[in-house]
């Protein structure tokens, strides 16, 4: 009996019933509501701002929290999608119609700045409390995220992480604009987009690795299976 | 769940999976292995096997490196079985973890063939640090394991590895392809790798 033979003998003896997955639109959605949830409640915890109802009037504001969040609901549903094998990889570009209208809302806000404010809606500041915020609650969230995805490991590990992150970080930022003091567009732009930036590049580095650990799967081929088997 | 109930699988499926099930049966199978057939999960595995070969054999060569590829093939489609809906064509799912697969044993090589040739030509072009004895051992065990490869790859590795010729050189010279020369060299990197760690 050749090694191929053993192993299919030795799946198929201990095989027993799976549950299978929920269609990927319906887990998005859980998911969303769910990390919706969380963020609206450490915004809360964290203090909405004060004129919170004010900027709601704000046509600019809204637009800048829709694309947020249609960003962020387009990347989880990219997520489920591209982790599944049988489904195309261009699901990744779902979230890109979110993130450009994202970037058209940010700069319009600057430009509007420019308007009202003059040079002084320029002003570039430090928001350390942002990058706090949105990084401690993407980490987690995302980690939670890649775990309910983890038999993407297999297929698209790369698009996955990625893809996870964005759609985290982009409703970590929706919840900082709610509670968030500063102004000034430009330095929400630069503080959100580049946290949001620097978390995808982190994905990008230790996402993969991330998921082979959770699924305790070693580097492709790192192991021979052969004297794994024997 | 999906609203596929095993009834629905059992009317569509054969009651009876062969062991060579024809393609349009996988996914039922599959789907019957996904609530616990074991006959069925059986069937599948051998059925997709000689597929998953001929599409490895297209990337790979080495008998054993197929071997491995199967059956890292075979173990991940068992571990995400799961995300296999009946409602689905079985093709692509099943296609996809194929490719990946194969895709990552290839980088895989491409890159560990690249650090064993790396460190290997270290070792042969190592200049003597000391004139003790261990030193002078292990060159005669190199030569030694140098002469014992086939006549193609001990003079791929002398005029590459050991006079520093290029590729194009050495091709030029032999009347060898650069194809044959590269896996010559590989097969005979890996030859002494193993002679050498003995």
């Amino acid at each position: 009996m050749t090694n191929i033979d053993s192993l299919i003998t030795s799946l198929a003896d201990t095989a027993v019933p799976v549950r299978r997955l929920r269609p990927p639109l319906a887990r998005a959605s859980s998911w969303f509501i769910f990390a919706a949830l969380v963020i609206l409640s450490l915004a809360v915890l964290k203090g909405l701002h004060h004129d919170l109802a004010l900027r709601l009037a704000r046509r600019e504001f809204i637009v800048e929290l829709v694309a947020s969040l249609v960003t962020s609901f387009g990347a989880t549903l990219a997520a489920f999608y591209v982790s599944l094998p049988d489904r195309s990889p261009f699901w990744a570009l779902l979230p890109v119609p979110g993130l450009v209208l994202w970037a058209f809302a940010m700069g319009f806000g600057c430009y509007a700045d420019w308007i009202r404010l003059g040079p002084s809606g320029f002003i570039l500041g430090t928001s350390f409390e942002c990058l706090a915020f949105i990084v401690l609650s993407t980490v987690p969230l995302s980690a939670a995220l890649l775990y309910l995805l983890r038999h993407a490991v297999a297929v698209r590990p790369i698009s996955t992480t990625i893809l996870a992150t964005l759609s985290v970080a982009a409703l970590a930022g929706a919840g900082q604009s709610l509670t968030h003091h500063s102004d000034t567009t430009l330095m929400i732009l630069v503080w959100h987009a580049g946290t949001t930036g620097l978390l995808l590049a982190i994905a990008r580095l230790l996402g993969p690795q991330f998921l082979r650990k959770v699924v305790s799967r070693p580097a492709p081929a790192a192991t021979s299976l052969r004297t794994a088997l024997k | 769940m999906t609203d596929f109930s095993p009834l629905d699988i059992k009317h569509v499926c054969r009651r009876e999976a062969s062991l060579t099930a024809p393609p349009d049966n996988w996914g039922c199978l599959m789907a019957r292995a996904q609530d616990g057939d074991r006959y069925a999960y059986r069937a599948l595995l051998t059925a997709i096997t000689p597929y998953i070969r001929a599409l490895a054999r297209r990337a790979l060569r080495d008998a054993a490196d197929i071997d491995e590829v199967v059956q890292d093939v075979l173990l991940t489609l068992h571990e995400i079985r799961h995300t296999f809906d009946p409602n689905r064509p079985f093709a692509p799912w099943f296609a996809t973890i194929a490719r990946r697969r194969i895709v990552d044993r290839v980088r895989f090589n491409a890159n560990h063939t690249a650090q064993k040739m790396a460190s290997t030509a270290a070792l042969l072009t190592e200049t003597p640090s000391g004139t003790g004895e261990p030193h002078q051992e292990e060159q005669e065990r190199l030569c030694e394991a140098i002469n014992a490869l086939p006549a193609r790859q001990r003079r791929a590795i002398e005029l590459l590895k050991l006079r520093g010729l290029t590729l194009r050189e050495v091709s030029q010279q032999t009347g060898m392809s650069i194809g044959s020369l590269k896996a010559a060299t590989h097969r005979a990197l890996k030859t002494l790798r193993r002679l050498l760690s003995e």
